[in-house]
């Protein structure tokens, strides 16, 4: 936060804002660390004017037109063998190590693609050689290839959705360099490979693999990963306070306990941290994605270490992770820097159940996922059909629900498609924008930037400009009114 | 990705232009072979799986241009092999020759760990021609010099003793690469500071 921010924030905060957040609030451009993708002209030019209707329409898996080939490759895709036709998906995420060994791969046997793995290193490792540069990006047809070097890892995305940016998917590659060393730490990872350069990776990253695939095919459909902020469970502030109070009274005296988070339905409900410290959105993002994609830990309390690599990437932390309710829809993460808290974290997270049981809070978190947040209309405004406002101070975000013309999944991946587009068009390090109104045949989108805060709407396509901007200032008027219950106003620590 | 216990090696085929390491890589990869010759431009890659002691055990090959003007291919290229395969041509003695530069240029670049104890298999090809030059004598001779190579002669046109060549390929790549211990070790425990973190936390994450 810059101290221009604070000036203006003193006299008024945005909505949803907070002077001292729990979450790190992260810079303008969101979680673009740009690694030197300076293109955005050429994303723009060549990207983003192939919006052809019909690969608007399309599924997210399209292949060639060939239907009978279609349903092979969705099928048992996990246990085939069989080398898969690379274009039959819109995106792919390779990662392989400097010697060019597969570890990962979001569609197919790595295995298989070994070969092609082998390529992209060869290709990375000629240009290092001979231009003391570095691959960063190629573009074949509609295919865009961005390279990120975070060595002993190289990662590559590969995709051909025109509303992908070639900085979004530079992003995604982040998060799942991210993701990697949440599971085994910069540490580990940067000494096997230097104790053997031909270490294959998959030896110590076992298990991993479906984190992986949910975390790559989660960040297509969810906009928090695009704007670096956290979406939290709309809940009555008095409520949400009680919950708050019950986790913090009940960890008070447990030492080195970091923080303690509870999640439900992929929101945050509230966190109690130790004081000082705050958490990065990237590491509540895969925190989410790791009770998103573990259903073994809806089975019993666990205990294990977890890396979160933006609050330090060199060691672990340990999390005592269970859910509170039988319904498995309240998950508590108790995270320590300890080793053997378990019974200790055990014993807090009981009386954290109890203390909840009594007020009878968890039927209200039930009900609140069930809900699944709010209702455009709420807003009193005709022509919204839908919205994201992140506030940048606390570093977090809130939406409505899909509805309407937005209930199917592809015409939400369509939405989801826009607002990527919408926001990399704003972000253009070119030509920045404050404000851009986008009229589209479908809708009309409106994105505005200001200092404290970040908002994208849809609108019934006929709206006017002077109309759209009318109904922003409603809506951010609407937004402050309701703050208290789209997003966590206090930071609660131990 | 891990459940199967897969095991992938990397090798490398390094050796003068024309001795017909792409046709070797074509013929043990694919069984066919032909004679036309078409320069390797930059490098060539392919995959196949073999059985090696009831392991299934996938190779992943890379082929390199034999001629000189292709040659930087970087260090990345050579890194983290798990086998080198050096190849000459039966009937040409400077390509026997080269061998021990391409030995020598291989470990420079991939700069293993054990250098003496590294793995690597040589094939004498085209056997199947006549005018041959170099003697089984004198390239086995040369291979027991430098630590006892693994030597096999074959011919990719006759498919003789490819196979076999590869499977030891596969072999002993796998017993050094087996020597590996898992590593356990658990980075050191975080230190909780008493002081403001925000701005010194992401100084040591390296991204």
């Amino acid at each position: 936060m810059d101290t221009d921010d604070n000036e203006v924030q003193d006299l008024e905060l945005e909505p949803g804002g907070a002077l001292e957040s729990m979450i790190i609030p992260i810079s303008e451009e969101g979680l673009l660390e740009h690694e030197g993708v300076e293109s955005p002209r050429l994303a723009f030019k060549e990207g983003f004017d192939e919006r052809l209707p019909s690969t608007v329409r399309e599924n997210t898996r399209f292949c060639n037109g060939d239907s009978s080939k279609e349903s092979s490759c969705e099928v048992h895709e996990e246990e085939s063998r069989e080398p898969i036709d690379l274009t039959a998906y819109r995106k792919h995420i390779f990662v392989f190590s400097e010697a060019g060994k597969p570890i990962y791969s979001r569609h197919g046997d790595e295995d298989l693609l070994a070969s092609t793995m082998g390529i992209m290193q060869a290709l990375s490792s000629c240009i290092q050689n001979r231009n003391q540069d570095q691959i960063r990006f190629m573009k074949a047809g509609k295919h865009r290839f961005v390279y990120l070097l975070r060595l002993p890892l190289v990662l590559v995305g590969v995709s051909s959705d025109p509303f992908l940016s070639f900085q979004q998917l530079q992003n995604h590659l982040l998060y799942m360099y991210n993701e990697i060393v949440c599971v085994l730490t910069h540490t580990v990872l940067t000494n096997v490979f230097e104790k053997r350069s031909n270490f294959d990776l998959r030896r110590i990253l076992g298990g991993s693999e479906k984190q992986f695939d949910a975390l790559a095919d989660r960040m297509d459909v969810d906009p928090s990963f695009l704007l670096g902020a956290v979406r939290c469970l709309p809940l009555a502030a008095s409520v949400r306070d009680q919950i708050t109070q019950a986790i913090v009274q009940s960890c008070n005296k447990v030492k080195d306990l970091v923080f303690a988070i509870l999640v439900a339905d992929n929101h945050l409900v509230t966190m109690g941290r130790m004081k000082r410290y705050q958490l990065h959105p990237v590491d509540l993002h895969l925190i989410f994605n790791l009770v998103q994609s573990s259903q073994n830990l809806k089975d019993a309390e666990t205990w294990f270490p977890i890396c979160l690599p933006k609050f330090n990437a060199a060691a672990f932390l340990h999390a005592h992770v269970s859910y509170l309710d039988e319904e498995c829809v309240s998950c508590l993460l108790l995270i320590s820097a300890q080793r053997d808290q378990f019974f200790e974290l055990q014993e807090c997270r009981a009386k954290i159940v109890e203390r909840m049981t009594k007020n009878k809070l968890f039927p209200v978190i039930a009900q609140s996922v069930k809900m699944a947040g709010y209702s455009a209309r709420e807003t009193g405004i005709f022509d919204l059909r839908h919205f994201i406002y992140k506030a940048k101070s606390s570093a977090q975000l809130s939406s409505p629900r899909y509805e309407t013309v937005y209930l199917q999944e592809d015409s939400q991946r369509r939405l989801i498609g826009l607002y990527h587009l919408l926001h990399a068009r704003m972000f253009n390090s070119g030509r920045p924008l404050k404000i851009l109104y986008c009229a589209g045949e479908r809708e009309t989108q409106l994105g505005w930037h200001m200092v404290g805060f970040e908002l994208y709407a849809t609108f019934e396509p006929l709206i006017s400009k002077e109309g759209a901007v009318k109904a922003m200032n409603k809506l951010l008027y609407w937004i402050k009114k309701e703050e208290d219950r789209l997003f966590i106003m206090n930071s609660a620590t131990f | 990705m891990s459940n199967r216990k897969k095991v992938l090696l990397k090798v490398i085929v390094l050796g003068d232009s024309g001795v017909g390491k792409t046709c070797l890589m074509n013929q043990f990869v694919s069984k066919k072979f032909t004679n036309q010759y078409k320069a390797t431009i930059g490098a060539d890659f392919q995959t196949k799986e073999v059985m090696v002691d009831n392991k299934l055990i996938t190779l992943q090959i890379w082929d390199t241009a034999g001629q000189e003007r292709f040659q930087s291919l970087g260090v990345g290229f050579y890194r983290g092999a798990d086998c080198c395969v050096l190849v000459y041509d039966v009937t040409s003695p400077t390509t026997f020759k080269s061998l021990e530069s391409w030995r020598d240029e291989f470990l420079i670049q991939s700069s293993p760990k054990d250098p003496e104890n590294f793995p690597f298999v040589v094939i004498g090809n085209k056997i199947d021609l006549e005018n041959r030059s170099i003697t089984t004598k004198r390239a086995q001779s040369w291979c027991q010099s430098k630590n006892n190579i693994p030597y096999f002669e074959v011919s990719a046109k006759e498919a003789l003793h490819v196979d076999e060549a590869f499977a030891t390929v596969a072999r002993n790549a796998q017993a050094q690469e087996n020597e590996v211990e898992l590593y356990n070790e658990f980075p050191d425990q975080i230190k909780l500071s008493p002081l403001p973190t925000s701005s010194s936390r992401q100084d040591n994450c390296g991204c």
